[in-house]
């Protein structure tokens, strides 16, 4: 039960941790993107006629890095709230570990009055805490796919502005430049959401 | 585990002093920690920190049920001192912390509650354990800038948390001063350093020079008794403190 509890919530923190660092990377990506499709859509501007279409999906292409900062922000939120909940569990953790040490070294009345403190904290805080995290799971879960699903989209975007370039005339090698960096771009915040996904799995399965 | 050991015995009253522990990490100062009972009450003095919990809670709960420890007195504010609060409150959630003032804000971030804290003025304030009246003595800057000292005028003793104390090499940590000149040299070096104030000091000396002390308890160290509490006194009153040298 100690092991349980101790390595879980050490645990926890740690994935906390390292989905935050994983949110922040995508939201920076987010951004960069936001400027990029800002500067396509002046480009499309100033190539007229011939760069309508890429105009249209580079509109598109701001309006899915938008979606996707909201996206991480409350993402971001998620985790956040999620760190008191875990350092409860560190802590409480913690007390256990003490009083496990302190029933050992205790025998008599010492270690009955041991065993019932230990009772009451598995019998009630610890399997809270366990439902909270669950909860709190289960809804990071939903949220990276989610996530991914826009990012799919994002990449769709990227790839159709990659086929519109080829028909911006005289602008059509700077438009596909643009393209390019939008595609490479997207598949850097891919990577980092297979990441987090890969990340999550491989903790539930432990 | 550490010794426990009934130090004053007057009916329903006692002093337990709960010392050394041979399993001790030796990167953790060694704390000594006393309980006061009274009939079916008792107030833990200098609980310490949550890394000797375990030893001193398995030493006490041999003499004592821990349920009814319904006080706590923290000296000051140190881990060695109180970082073991919320584990006491395991055994009771209603347990009293009486600690100066100026740390009832600051001691809460180890445990407890708006209502766990007791506040005692600078000037010091009683303390009713069962039946019996404990005296919070002031001793700020000794060496906390919030210190209290709790002395019992019915079994004649000052717990005096670090005034008094001494870091002892292995083999010379009897409970109590043997040898008061072999002893003493133990405890310089840290009231020399640990001890901020020249005037707090010599506050201190004349203030319990009045006290009818049988026995002055460190948190650190061995206990003086008898002749030496005033020769320990004495030889405070001349120590230079709040010097650091290189």
């Amino acid at each position: 039960m100690m092991s349980f509890e101790g390595q879980d919530s050490g645990r926890e923190l740690r994935r906390i941790v390292r989905i935050n660092e994983e949110i922040k990377t995508v939201v920076k990506t987010a951004y960069r993107i936001n400027l990029m499709a800002m500067n396509a859509i002046f480009l499309a501007k100033r190539a007229g006629q011939s760069a309508l279409g890429f105009g249209v999906l580079s509109n598109e292409l701001r309006r899915f890095a938008t979606d996707l900062e909201q996206q991480m922000i409350a993402l971001g939120q998620a985790t956040a709230g999620s760190v008191a909940i875990v350092t409860a569990m560190v802590k409480e953790a913690r007390a256990v570990k003490v009083l496990e040490r302190a029933r050992t070294e205790s025998s008599g009345l010492g270690r009955d009055v041991i065993d019932e403190a230990l009772r009451r904290r598995h019998g009630t805080t610890f399997s809270e805490r366990l439902e909270q995290v669950a909860a709190l799971n289960r809804n990071l879960d939903m949220m990276i796919e989610t996530t991914a699903s826009l990012v799919e989209m994002g990449g769709v975007l990227a790839r159709s502005a990659k086929i519109e370039a080829a028909y911006g005339g005289g602008f059509s090698q700077s438009l596909k430049q643009v393209s390019s960096d939008f595609e490479g771009t997207i598949g850097e915040i891919r990577k980092s959401l297979d990441s987090l996904k890969r990340f999550q799995l491989r903790e539930f399965a432990a | 585990m550490k010794t426990i050991r009934v130090i004053h015995e007057d009916g329903a009253h006692k002093w337990y002093a709960i010392v050394r522990d041979p399993n001790r990490p030796d990167y953790l100062i060694d704390t000594n920690e006393y309980l006061v009972v009274s009939g079916d009450d008792a107030i833990l003095l200098d609980p310490g920190g949550s890394e000797v919990f375990p030893a001193v809670f398995s030493a006490l709960s041999t003499q004592f049920d821990p349920r009814k420890i319904s006080k706590v007195f923290a000296s000051h504010q140190d881990p060695d001192i109180i970082s073991s609060l919320s584990m006491w409150m395991e055994f009771n959630k209603d347990i009293k912390c009486h600690v100066s003032w100026l740390w009832s804000s600051f001691v809460p971030h180890f445990g407890g509650t708006r209502e766990t804290f007791i506040d005692i003025p600078d000037n010091g304030t009683d303390i009713l354990v069962g039946n019996h009246r404990l005296q919070a003595i002031p001793a700020h800057y000794l060496h906390s800038s919030g210190n209290f000292h709790l002395y019992d005028p019915k079994a004649k003793i000052l717990f005096s948390g670090d005034v008094g104390a001494a870091l002892l090499p292995p083999g010379e940590d009897a409970m109590f001063v043997e040898n008061f000149d072999r002893h003493i040299r133990h405890a310089e070096a840290f009231h020399r350093r640990w001890m901020g104030s020249e005037r707090a000091k010599r506050d201190w000396c004349t203030r319990v020079s009045q006290l009818d002390i049988e026995m002055l308890c460190p948190q650190h160290g061995a206990i003086y008794r008898g002749d030496d509490v005033k020769r320990f006194i004495d030889w405070f009153a001349h120590l230079e403190v709040g010097i650091l040298r290189s």
